[in-house]
């Protein structure tokens, strides 16, 4: 008898980044990776012409952008935090309450948000058809030079494909290099496998299970104090058909897309790759550190959530899982080149 | 968003370290926003830059002339003066010159400040700033 074993990693189990995966329907070519990266970092995809999806997704900020609530279109307040696009091609729910199934249809949703960046997408294939440069180079890419938001999509989705953390010191260690891991880094991979049960959600290859889980997180206060994001919160669930949108005084997460009473305030397993660089954490960027992270979970999480027990992690253990968290998970440096915008 | 707590915070935090300069970036599709950055430097002009930069966030959106020289009046300026400052523009090059050089660095969010060149898009909490400054007054022996 032969056990098969899921490709994708299985709770307590980690994997080794391998490539990336690509859907047939949209293949990698250098020329569309190329040109993804300049309408990535195009302001034209916004309204007003201020934002474009790095304004949000930053480089020099972990591919996030370092605030606990992120970006927003002027004059509004968005109300979740900024996920890292960092290998988020392994990904196979996108948002933090898994809305998208692919990066394709991901890419569309912030562009036409009127709180993120606030564009009408008829409007913006117009105005990237006034660019002689980029006709030449859909041509190059797609055969014509016909600028649809599908291959728009595409092409950034292309792009942020490539933002792969390669050669951690974890892949490094899994693949057999037994140095690979400082001694303390090693003692705190012993506790994350084991005693602090995080690869009971963060295992196989991306660190992550692909579920949703509430953890009864605290609510941001700023939704509390702030009215644009009340707005923004109303929005959502109005949009999402909540029939209680305006009197909901908290996010809802993965319910507004289910409406299953089980996925009431949950939210997406995150990657733990690169966590060092890609603060603050959970959905609403309410813990600062990874001392409040790890915190958070020995104490069994939330207020009245069903998910975690408490881990009675001693200050050593905590201070060992934080170093493998920083030492184990953060790949190879890479120079990111940013493109010419025509 | 308002980075003017923070700013205030940094300042009394570092007193005699910081340098603060402040641009302005009047965004282009709201109606009042030039002649509210008007309004704060005819405010400068008589001593009370902050107390209106912190009276226009706390009445915002109500930022119509009428409004502003209102507010001038509340604060105890020379509404005259004021009036006439707005009404002909006098600051609009200087206005117009920080827009340029926002353009020129292809900045377009606020607030978006700088510490010795290190760019900070956002509003930040005082720690997050305070490690920045701390590295920088490490680096320049301070």
């Amino acid at each position: 008898m032969f056990l098969c074993l899921p490709v994708c990693g299985f709770s307590g189990h980690l994997e080794e980044l391998g490539m990336a995966p690509t859907p047939t329907n949209n293949l990698q070519t250098p020329a569309k990776v190329e040109l993804g990266k300049k309408l990535f970092f195009d302001r034209r995809v916004s309204g007003d012409g201020t934002m474009s999806c790095a304004t949000c997704h930053d480089p020099k900020q972990g591919f996030s952008d370092g605030l606990e609530i992120s970006l927003s279109y002027p004059t509004t307040r968005n109300w979740r935090n900024s996920p890292t696009l960092i290998n988020v091609a392994f990904q196979a729910r996108l948002f933090h309450d898994g809305r998208s199934a692919s990066l394709e249809e991901q890419a569309l949703f912030p562009m036409m948000s009127a709180f993120e960046m606030n564009q009408n997408l008829d409007f913006m294939e117009e105005e990237i058809r006034s660019v002689p440069e980029y006709l030449a180079e859909f041509k190059e890419v797609f055969g014509d030079p016909d600028v649809t938001r599908e291959r728009i999509a595409m092409a950034i989705s292309a792009f942020e494909r490539t933002l792969v953390s390669r050669h951690a010191p974890l892949d490094r260690f899994l693949g057999g290099d037994k140095t690979a891991l400082s001694p303390e880094a090693l003692q705190g991979y012993s506790i994350f496998t084991g005693k602090g049960k995080c690869t009971d959600c963060h295992f196989g290859a991306k660190l992550a299970d692909d579920q949703f889980h509430a953890l009864q997180v605290q609510e941001n206060p700023e939704h509390l104090t702030d009215p644009r994001i009340a707005a923004t919160r109303r929005f959502v669930a109005k949009v999402s058909g909540f029939q209680d949108y305006r009197t909901l005084a908290e996010d809802p997460g993965r319910y507004l897309v289910t409406k299953d009473q089980k996925d009431w305030k949950a939210f997406k397993t995150p990657t733990l790759r690169e966590i060092s660089g890609t603060a603050p954490y959970m959905h609403n960027g309410i813990y600062a550190t990874l001392d409040e992270v790890i915190e958070f979970f020995d104490a069994g999480g939330g207020k009245g959530n069903t998910v975690l027990k408490p881990l009675q992690l001693t200050a050593a253990e905590k201070g060992r899982l934080k170093v493998f968290l920083e030492e184990g998970l953060t790949g190879e440096k890479t120079t990111f080149t940013y493109p010419k915008i025509p | 968003m308002a980075a003017g707590p923070t700013v205030k915070q940094i300042l009394q935090a570092y007193p005699g370290k910081i340098l603060l300069v402040i641009k302005n970036y009047p965004y282009k599709y709201r109606d009042f926003s030039k002649i509210a950055a008007e309004a704060t430097l005819a405010a400068r002009d008589q001593g009370k830059y902050w107390e209106m930069h912190d009276l226009l966030l706390a009445r915002s959106p109500k930022l119509d002339r009428a409004s502003l020289i209102a507010y001038a009046g509340e604060l105890g300026l020379n509404v005259k003066k004021f009036s006439e400052s707005i009404d002909n523009g006098k600051h609009a090059p200087e206005i117009d010159r920080d827009l340029k050089l926002a353009e020129s660095i292809d900045l377009y969010n606020t607030p978006t400040l700088y510490i010795n060149g290190r760019q900070i898009v956002g509003e930040r909490p005082f720690a997050f700033f305070k490690k920045i400054i701390d590295e920088e007054l490490n680096t320049a022996g301070r």
